[in-house]
Order: C-alpha cells, then structure tokens, then sequence
C-alpha cells in the first residue's frame, strides 16, 4: 500500500524555500549576491587578503606596470594597486551600510509617524521631504560633508543624512497603505496604542518593501562615499578608497591610465551587483510574482 | 448595563453633512443578546462603533453611551483603551484581512492577554490554547503556531472570536459575523455565540442584516432605518406580530425555502430606495416607500411609542400587514 507522507513544514520553512526557488531562478539577481559577497568578505577581511597594507609605498617602483611582483602595478608613490583597491572596498562597504543604516533608523519612524497620524503632522513632513528631495543626492551629501570636515565617519552622517528624504517617502506611503488594511482597526478595537499599532502591527508588515529599498540605497551610498573621496571630504590618508584612488590617478591618466580604470571597475561592478542583486529581492518579493 | 440615549453620529464630508445616526438609543442587560437589524447604511454600525469610538475623526458623536454607569464618550483616549478589548470587545465582518498577516495566530491572541490581562508570554500562551478550544477550533496546539493565511475563513473568525473574549469582556458586539462565510460555516459561528453567551455570560449586540440570523440567537430585535430606530421588541413578539411596515417588508424578503405543496410565493421587495442621509427629514424616513403613508407621515417624525408589551414602534400607522 502506498501511503503518501505529505511532511508538514514550518510556514517560515515553506516561505524561504519558495523565496530561494524564485531568486535562483534568476541568474542575473545570483550574479549580482555573489559580487556583492565576494566584495563584502574581502573588505572584511582586508588586514589578511591585501598583499601591503594601505599605507605600504615602494619608492623603487613607482607607476609599475602590472606584473607578478605588484599584481595590478603601483602608483605614483609606490602603493600597491591591488591592496589599495582591497583596502578601499573596506571604506565602500563601511559607509554603505552604515549610512544606509542610519538614513533607515531616522527615516523610518519619521515616514510613519507622517503616514499614520496624517494632517498637519504628514503636511509637514512630507513638504520638508519633497523639498529634500529636490536637492540632487550628491549635492546635499557634499553639502553636509563640507559643513562636517572631511572625515570617514563625517562622511558617513553626510551620507546617511542624504538618504533620510527617500527613506521617509517609502516608509510614509508604506504606512499610509498599511494602515487601511482590517487589521489596524481590529487593534484598535481590542485596545492597541498607536505606539504598538506603528511598531507591531505595520512595521513588520512593510520590512521586505525596506529590505529593498535598502539595497538599492546602499550602492548609491558608495558613489556617494567615492564622490565626496575624490573630491577630498571623505577618508583621510593613510586611509584609502576609490574615490581617493581616482583622484589621485587623474594627474596620470595620460601615463597610467590603469591607475582609474582598476579602481572605477571595482566601483562599477559593486555598485552594479548591488542595483541587480536588489530588483531581484524586489521580484520575488513581490507577492504578485509567480515565477 | 450599556444604556446607549439620544445617540446622533454626523460625519463631515465633502458633500456636506451625513446624518448616520440620528437620536437613537439602546440598551443591553448582562448575558443578553439584543440583534440590530437594517439595511446597508442604516447606521447600525456606525451606531455600535461609536460605543468605544472607533469611528473616524470625521465623525461627530453625540448622546450618551453609559457603561457601568460611565459615560464611554467621555472619557479619555487611555481609559477607552482600557476598556477596548477588555470590557467591550468586538468581532468584525472581514475575517480574511481583519488578522495580521506576519504573526502567526497563537501570537494575536496572546497579544491581547498580555496587553490587558498583564500575563507573561508562557501563561498567554497556554491561555490561548484553552481559547482557542473554546471556540473550537481543532488541534489548538499546532493552529497557534499557524499564519493566517493557512486558516479558512470560518477558522480565522473562530480566531478573531477568541481574540475578542479572551478578556472575557462584559459585552462582545458582533458586527456581521457571518456574512462573509459559508452557510454551513454560518450556522457553526452562530451556534458558538449562543455557547459563549451561555458559558461566559457575555452579552452580546449581533449586528447583521440577516432577520434568520437574529430568529437563530437573539434575544431581543431593534430594527433600524435610515439611522434610526423603526422598531423594537423582544425576537417571538417581533416575528409574531411586526408592527412597523418596513419590518414586514422585511420579514417579506427573507427566503422561505420549501413550506409544503403549492407554497413558494414570490419574495416581496420593498419598493423604493433608502433616503439619502444628506439632510434629516422632517419626515419618517420611510414615508417614500411606505404603502401607509399620508400626510401625517410626511410633515413629523414619529415617536417611538409602545404598542403591545415591550413592543415599540415608530410608526404613525403601526399594525400587522
């Protein structure tokens, strides 16, 4: 007798099963984790993956062509391109998310707050907001950095305070759709404050709309950080990073032009794996997605 | 014990005022079960909403809503909280949405132990397991650490019934419980409003459109018309001896489903539509639609006046059809 043993699992089980069968099932989206992984451990692990560290010179070989002693050549000063490249993606990653984390910590309660109580409240908020955003992102982010000193953790809160305006838009207009849904007046009739209303019952409710909106703001807080690097409001030597790199090689681009080409298309392609990495979360958390 | 006087809800729209609810009053003995009938837009809702102020801020609210010998309209945002949930609690028409989708069930219900009851995560948790017993729900165990989305219809309002007497509150009002289920699932909601009024005493204000429903399980019938109150009497009296002629022709619509040879007759509509609630008229409100009508009718509102024992009427030509 065959008897057919349907195995009940966990409804979270079951969720990420079918989250993880949708995103595999985009190669481009798979792509774009690896990337972003691959950059993410090697910043982490920076101090053991770098040949030299950031602020190794070699004086006896300067402007080196890539080769097997300096891998990807070195600058004008001596610096190893391939450790200074390492060393930077640490800076990238660093201010990427952190920034990112701090626009969302500040932005989020603000959005919703806005979106929940409506009125004069959300009139404000949302006016300031679109004002806000009315400034190109560089612009306010070198703004801010130039009123902060240059700085990698002023940079960051330059950053990060940039991306408050289209974190507020999202949660707000989250918040305002979340809330006519039945069971914010369920709660509200068994009792609920409007504190455990926001952060219980609609917060959890738009995280995946969040997640993305992260990925998409973190690479965009790269460029930010390199803008502001090469513009010198960002790291400091003996510190590096990309933006700092191109700088740098702008002076030789007649002579080396590797010296911007290495650190632009590490810039390009993390950026890039980030953007697909994130329409594809996007996608398969989309619950109209049936692929 | 809930004691509802001279109620009026106006909301403030665009178009104007709209007289929801226009002086309309109630009241509710513990472990009753009192059915508010009407037609959509009747103000029914809007009527039992307005108890603990779930309404809008676009709603004006006026009368008195005595509970326990308080005035709930006026007390403070955190004294009503107190007694949302807990004292007075409530079931609405949507079971499908009207849960959290993230959280499982066993978590909402707990939601509401701790919030009122203060118990720790552990005792909400063994709380709810009786609770959902209680409304019967199989396998209380494994359900309480289902998602919504897994549950049926009929479950899901099982689970919303259980939310709202967790607290074992003084009065559960029941806002069309059933409308959005299955016939069959109908009839077992039902039966469970009987038990837990009989198990808990609760009392119960079972809003629905449904007259069958109201022969099933109340006590007692207001029927509502155009936010406000046509009639009132205990469930036999009113099906026995409907006074008012909108009543009949409510009785008239509902479907009787195969009496005997030669017995299907046609269902009787009511004629006419319900009056816009733009203005109050200086009318009864059923004038338009009522084969009684004469002039009388159209230039006062009529009383309400008690015709037979605990019967009440407002209608200037009350009688049976």
């Amino acid at each position: 007798m065959n008897v057919i043993v349907v195995a009940e699992l966990d409804p979270r089980t079951r969720r990420r099963r079918l989250l993880r069968k949708r995103f595999l099932r985009r190669p481009v989206a798979v792509a774009g984790l690896v990337v972003v992984l691959f950059f993410v451990v090697v910043a982490i692990f920076a101090p053991w993956v770098a040949p030299h560290s950031s602020a190794f010179t070699d004086f006896n070989h300067t402007l080196a062509k890539p080769g097997s002693r300096y891998l990807l050549g070195t600058d004008e000063l001596g610096h190893d391109e391939l450790s200074r490249i390492i060393w930077g993606a640490r800076s990238s990653m660093l201010v990427g998310v952190l920034a990112t984390l701090l626009a969302m910590v500040i932005a989020v309660p603000i959005g919703m707050v806005a979106g929940y109580y409506r009125g004069w409240t959300d009139t404000v908020i949302a006016r300031a907001t679109d004002v806000l955003l009315s400034f190109p992102f560089v612009i306010l982010a070198v703004g801010l950095a130039a009123i902060l000193g240059p700085s990698l953790l002023n940079a960051t809160l330059a950053i990060g305070i940039g991306s408050i305006p289209g974190f507020i838009r999202i949660a707000r207009g989250e918040t305002l759709a979340r809330r006519e849904e039945d069971y914010v007046p369920a709660a509200i009739a068994n009792g609920a404050t409007d504190r455990t209303i926001i952060f219980r019952h609609i917060l959890p409710n738009m995280t995946s709309t969040l997640l993305v909106q992260a990925t998409l703001t973190i690479p965009q807080a790269i460029i930010g950080e390199a803008v502001l690097s090469f513009l010198g409001l960002g790291v400091q030597p003996p510190q590096t990073s990309w933006g700092v790199m191109l700088q740098d090689a702008q002076s030789y681009t007649s002579q080396a032009p590797r010296l911007a080409v290495f650190p632009g298309i590490a810039l390009v392609l993390v950026v890039l794996a980030f953007n697909v990495f994130g329409d594809g979360l996007r996608d398969i958390l989309d619950p109209r997605t049936t692929r | 014990m809930l004691e509802v006087s001279d109620l009026s809800v106006r909301f403030d729209t665009d178009d104007g005022p709209v007289h929801a609810v226009d002086r309309m009053s109630l009241t509710l003995a513990p472990g009753e079960v009192l059915g508010v009938v009407g037609e959509s837009g009747c103000g029914k809702s809007v009527t039992c909403m307005s108890f603990v102020r779930l309404l809008p801020e676009t709603a004006h609210v006026t009368g008195r809503v005595l509970f326990e010998g308080r005035d709930l309209l006026t007390l403070s945002a955190r004294e009503l909280r107190r007694i949302r949930g807990r004292e007075i609690s409530y079931v609405f028409q949507e079971p499908m949405s009207s849960l959290n989708p993230v959280f499982t069930v066993g978590r909402q219900v707990g939601e509401v132990l701790q919030r009122h009851l203060g118990l720790s995560r552990a005792a909400a948790r063994s709380r709810t397991i009786e609770l959902l017993r209680l409304v019967r729900i199989p396998a209380a165990e494994r359900r309480l650490d289902e998602y919504p989305h897994q549950l049926s219809g009929g479950m899901r309002q099982r689970v919303m019934i259980a939310i709202a007497i967790a607290c074992d509150p003084k009065v559960l009002v029941a806002d069309e419980p059933t409308t959005a289920l299955d016939v069959t699932i109908q009839a077992g909601i039902l039966d469970l409003m009987r038990d837990i009024r009989e198990r808990l005493g609760t009392a119960i204000v079972l809003i629905t459109h449904n007259l069958g429903v109201v022969a099933d399980v109340a006590d007692r019938v207001v029927v509502m018309y155009a936010g406000r109150k046509a009639e009132e009497a205990p469930v036999p009296e009113l099906f026995a001896h409907p006074q008012h002629p909108y009543t009949i022709g409510l009785l008239g619509a509902v479907p009787r489903p195969y009496e005997g040879e030669g017995t299907r007759e046609r269902l009787q509509e009511i004629p006419g539509r319900v009056p816009s609630l733009h203005e109050l008229p200086q009318a009864c409100a059923f004038a338009d639609r009522c084969p009684r009508a004469d002039e009388v009718t159209r230039s006062q509102i009529p009383q309400l006046r008690e015709v037979r024992p605990s019967h009440f009427v407002a209608c200037f030509h009350p009688g049976p059809g």
